[in-house]
């Protein structure tokens, strides 16, 4: 058991560690970048996000959450609870970015819609939920400077 | 997206799990968008964020975004399924969602977390597609009554949030 979790906690981390650090070069540099390629399935799509969006642009909030502890990644998101929709003074930061100055919104819906094969043009009823969101106004980036943008939370 | 019965999300049903990924600052699903996608009034409590075709990655599920496509390795002694591993894939997805109606509205001064502002619940719909290789999705008629708990604000957080 313990065996099979170090292996898994392992990986993991290696997955946290380039992924945190290689793909803009924050901490690291390019020679780092291609020694310590990961082996994470997430690498290369962010790569091309993060070309087209600007390196390291917004800071995420100080806290959060980690789902799935101890398997999954710290997530810089406070997930809204039903129980704070008559009580909204109850909930906590539901920006993802800090030193922010703005709007921001999060919704907590579930529903239905259809699903379908394109290949063979069947369809079913499926269930959703959608935790989704924006963030509109001023912040620092990354960079120390102030800037103005909107973002949505997908 | 879930296999179960509409309003319903059980992960060991779900079938797709459609996001940006956290950036390369580790911030978390957030992806800029153009300023016409967000139209917000907040003194008349109403939102609009309108996104077509935006570029995602379908994960599958919850544990494999957050593990990063390591699923969970079941049978641990942590109270998880056993999720297989999954790799992400291309996807797109357009929404449209609204927020309106004030349910609660509440003045908030969080010191711990270091934000304030002005927090309103409302109401929302959403109305939503998604698109890849081999599938395509399309959200029901928007209904208000989906909606579990929905939140406007006008905050300050973190160097803002100690100015002021």
């Amino acid at each position: 058991m313990n065996e099979h979790h170090s292996i898994f906690q392992k990986k993991f981390e290696q997955r946290r560690v380039s992924r945190r650090n290689l793909i803009c070069g924050v901490a690291g540099s390019v020679v780092g970048a291609s020694l310590l390629r990961p082996r994470s399935v997430f690498g290369d799509g962010d790569e091309d996000r993060s070309e087209t969006t600007g390196c390291n642009l917004a800071n995420p909030i100080p806290g959060g959450v980690v789902p799935f502890k101890p398997f999954g990644v710290p997530v810089h998101h406070n997930p809204l609870n039903p129980v704070n929709r008559l009580a909204v003074a109850g909930i906590s930061d539901p920006s993802q970015i800090t030193d922010f100055d703005g709007f921001v919104g999060l919704t907590h819906i579930r529903g239905g819609g259809t699903g379908t094969n394109t290949d063979t043009g069947a369809t079913t009823p499926l269930a959703f939920q959608a935790d989704m969101g924006f963030g509109k106004g001023n912040f620092i980036g990354a960079d120390g400077r102030q800037h103005e943008a909107a973002f949505a939370f997908v | 997206m879930y296999t179960g019965p509409a309003g319903s999300a059980a992960l060991l049903q779900q079938i797709h799990d459609y996001n940006v990924h956290i950036d390369s600052n580790d911030v978390f699903w957030m992806i800029r968008v153009a300023d016409a996608a967000v139209k917000v009034d907040f003194d008349q409590a109403r939102t609009r964020l309108r996104v077509s075709n935006l570029s995602v990655f379908d994960d599958h599920d919850i544990a494999n975004s957050v593990t990063q496509g390591l699923g969970l390795p079941g049978d641990l002694g942590f109270p998880y399924p056993t999720i297989a591993p999954v790799a992400p894939v291309r996807a797109t997805v357009s929404f449209d969602v609204e927020w309106s109606g004030v349910v609660d509205m509440a003045p908030i001064h969080n010191s711990t977390q270091g934000f304030k502002g002005s927090f309103l619940s409302t109401g929302a719909t959403i109305k939503w597609s998604a698109e890849q290789p081999g599938f395509r999705f399309e959200s029901e008629t928007p209904d208000p009554s989906r909606n579990l708990i929905s939140v406007l604000g006008r905050e300050q957080n973190g160097v803002f949030f100690a100015q002021m």
